[in-house]
């Protein structure tokens, strides 16, 4: 029972809440700029490629360093909008998608010439787990991430529900042309949208690279899965991606333990069907997401 | 009027015919190799070593006429589907005479089926080691220098027994290599007596491997056996079992052979821990020798994975279209293997000229490269040698060629 929670619940959630916060910008993309955001993967890697540049300038903590890599890469995705994406604004939503896979190309080329296609580290060597009550193995890291990821998913909760822009956000998520008609500022609804999304992004691709490492796939990497989390979720539902990130994290660690016998339930070589499984099933029962989402 | 054009005409094409002859043409080879992915690291000197056997070349009076043997570097990725692109690209772009790679195993699996099989295109790998590329129905036109796994495998079980495992427990990511070099393993260890507790493949590049690893120590091992790239799932399958404390003891093969192994995870943990074998060259052969020195003065190591491989199947590809005497493809493929098995003045690395001269005088000609004989088999494999490596008191990989 004790192996359960060390072995496959604790990393589940680790896995869900990096999921999770990826997948509140891919949402947030999806509702309010209505396309699937292919570059947003590249936007994490980019996010722990910054921390990991500051990291070597300052040899300060990558959560203390978080804050600074949010506000830069918001700057980015901002800077991207405006030159790469306004000129779409108007264009069948198929056209910016092809833009964005054009886009993640770019973004995970610079980031290989910039910081080469080898791996990295934050912190090189192994980190041994602390032990609670004799049996409870738990890392610094991994109760570092849960809890940052707690506070961050708060701190989206706050800024959607108690302030004007993020009722905006919200308002245009649900019907653009109404919210256009109530007078709501489509553009500065768009910036928003793009600062929370790519600080979020920051957040997944830093607690991702704490994790384990950094690399230039990485971000890539966790996109399906990701995508599937906000798709779970409903689209343009924030909720809903952090519960589908959840979710899906949790029950691809989960579904291989041994839960019949001594062998895996599902060998882990296919772990990463697992959430498409989900998704496919999400889809044909309730294919608004479990938040009731949008449609398409 | 009409006259004088016809003149210009003539003398023009004439100037041209003349220019083909009097200026030494471009000689384009295709050199694909995984400059991105999981081996990045790997990858750099094996490019380097190719280069180092055009630069030699090319400085030596060149191919055929004094032309230039250019590599046409592209990026395989270490993936099937990559392979296949950079495969294309280069075949029917760049329109090469022979081609250098790919690197992995996957990535030329997919690249000679899907590409230069079809185009009549001979292709030299100089990493690709899993067992699947023997028993391909390549025309021909598939070769490599670098020993399969079927060799390794076994190698390592060996290894693994004499060092006093008898129960392993054993993982493998999803791919060619790491699957034909798990099967081999596998077979060997349990045929000297030893006891496989567990086997499970994984998936790679996936952010955590604990529950994994957690099944995989479920039955009680002395140590477990990983086979996966480094940069795809090794390093996180080692950081997450060290981490978790589920294994403390490791062995590998070739793909996990990098210093980053060492520098992610820490060189005190890993030292008497792990042990990785890799393709070795006999390090007092001559041939090793003429080759360590000339790449040593580049700034690379010679000892670097499949470097010298690389340097060898970059030679044997210009010996070959030498010997064809064109660059026709298919006069260069049925060239390889004369000018690679003896008989036939012996060529070291670094003596173009003296082979130029030879294959000249209507000499035979027989390679002895820096990694070995290089004399293919009807399959174009061939035989190796092997190291073992393990975490010296400098926090380097110090190897031992195992005879």
């Amino acid at each position: 029972m004790i192996d359960f929670i060390n072995f496959y619940l604790i990393p589940g959630i680790v896995l869900g809440s990096i999921y999770a916060l990826g997948a509140i910008g891919i949402t947030l993309t999806f509702g309010i700029l209505r396309f699937a955001n292919f570059a947003h993967g590249e936007m994490m890697t980019l996010g722990a490629y910054l921390t990991l540049t500051m990291m070597w300038l300052t040899g300060w903590h990558p959560l203390v360093l978080l804050p600074v890599a949010m506000v830069l890469l918001a700057l980015v995705a901002v800077g991207v909008d405006q030159v790469f994406y306004r000129p779409f604004r108007n264009s069948p939503a198929v056209v910016v998608v092809i833009a964005s896979f054009g886009l993640m190309l770019m973004i995970r080329s610079v980031t290989q010439f910039s910081w080469g296609a080898q791996l990295q580290a934050f912190v090189p060597g192994i980190q041994r787990p602390t032990i609670f009550f004799d049996v409870l193995r738990l890392q610094p890291k991994h109760i570092i991430i849960i809890t940052s990821a707690i506070v961050l998913m708060g701190i989206v909760h706050y800024l959607l529900t108690h302030t004007r822009i993020g009722k905006a956000m919200r308002a245009m998520s649900d019907s653009p042309e109404l919210a256009r008609l109530t007078g709501i500022d489509t553009e500065l609804v768009i910036k928003a949208t793009w600062i929370l999304g790519a600080a979020t992004a920051a957040a997944a691709g830093v607690f991702l690279a704490f994790d384990s490492h950094v690399s230039t796939m990485m971000g890539f990497q966790i996109l399906l899965p990701t995508f599937a989390a906000a798709i779970v979720g409903g689209i343009g539902r924030p909720y809903g991606a952090m519960a589908g990130g959840l979710l899906i994290g949790i029950t691809e660690e989960l579904s291989s333990y041994p839960w019949i016998g001594d062998v895996p339930l599902l060998s882990p070589g296919y772990k990463a069907g697992v959430s498409f499984a989900i998704m496919v099933a999400v889809l044909i029962w309730r294919p608004s997401g479990l938040f009731r989402g949008r449609v398409f | 009027m009409m006259k004088t054009f016809k003149q210009l005409a003539l003398a023009s094409t004439m100037l041209a015919v003349a220019g083909t002859a009097a200026f030494a043409a471009e000689i384009k080879v295709g050199s694909v190799a995984g400059v991105t992915g999981p081996i990045a690291e790997l990858v750099v000197p094996i490019v380097a070593g190719r280069q180092l056997a055009a630069d030699q070349i090319n400085a030596a009076g060149g191919l055929l006429n004094g032309d230039t043997l250019t590599m046409v570097l592209a990026d395989s990725q270490c993936d099937p589907k990559a392979g296949v692109d950079a495969g294309t690209k280069v075949v029917n772009v760049e329109q090469v005479v022979a081609i250098v790679g790919a690197s992995c195993s996957g990535a030329t699996n997919g690249m000679v089926q899907s590409v230069t099989i079809p185009a009549g295109v001979v292709a030299i790998s100089d990493s690709a080691t899993a067992p699947s590329i023997t028993d391909l129905d390549d025309n021909d036109l598939v070769f490599r220098v670098a020993a399969s796994d079927a060799y390794q495998g076994s190698a390592l079980a060996q290894l693994a027994w004499n060092n006093g495992y008898r129960t392993l427990a054993m993982t493998y990511a999803n791919d060619d290599y790491n699957a034909g070099l798990a099967g081999v393993f596998e077979v060997s260890f349990k045929a000297l007596g030893g006891t496989i507790t567990a086997n499970q493949m994984h998936e790679p590049n996936k952010a955590s491997y604990r529950s994994e690893l957690s099944t995989l120590s479920g039955n009680g091992a002395e140590g477990l056996a990983i086979f996966a790239y480094y940069g795809g799932s090794g390093i996180a399958i080692m950081r997450n079992s060290l981490e978790a404390g589920l294994f403390e003891k490791f062995l590998a093969a070739d793909g996990m052979f990098d210093q980053s192994v060492i520098d992610q995870i820490g060189a005190d943990v890993l030292r008497e821990n792990i042990m990785i074998t890799q393709a070795a060259s006999d390090y007092d052969d001559p041939s090793y020798l003429a080759f360590a020195n000339a790449f040593e003065a580049t700034g690379h190591s010679p000892q670097a994975p499949y470097a010298a491989h690389g340097y060898d199947a970059t030679f044997l590809i210009a010996l070959a279209i030498e010997k064809a005497g064109s660059t026709d493809r298919a006069a260069i493929s049925a060239a390889l293997r004369e000018v690679a098995n003896p008989p036939g003045v012996v060529i070291r690395p670094g003596e173009w000229a003296k082979a130029k001269a030879a294959l000249a005088a209507g000499q035979d000609v027989n390679y002895e490269g820096a990694v070995g004989q290089n004399d293919f088999d009807d399959n174009g494999d061939v035989t190796g040698l092997f190291s073992v490596n393990v975490v010296g008191t400098d926090g380097k990989w110090t190897g031992d060629l195992i005879r």
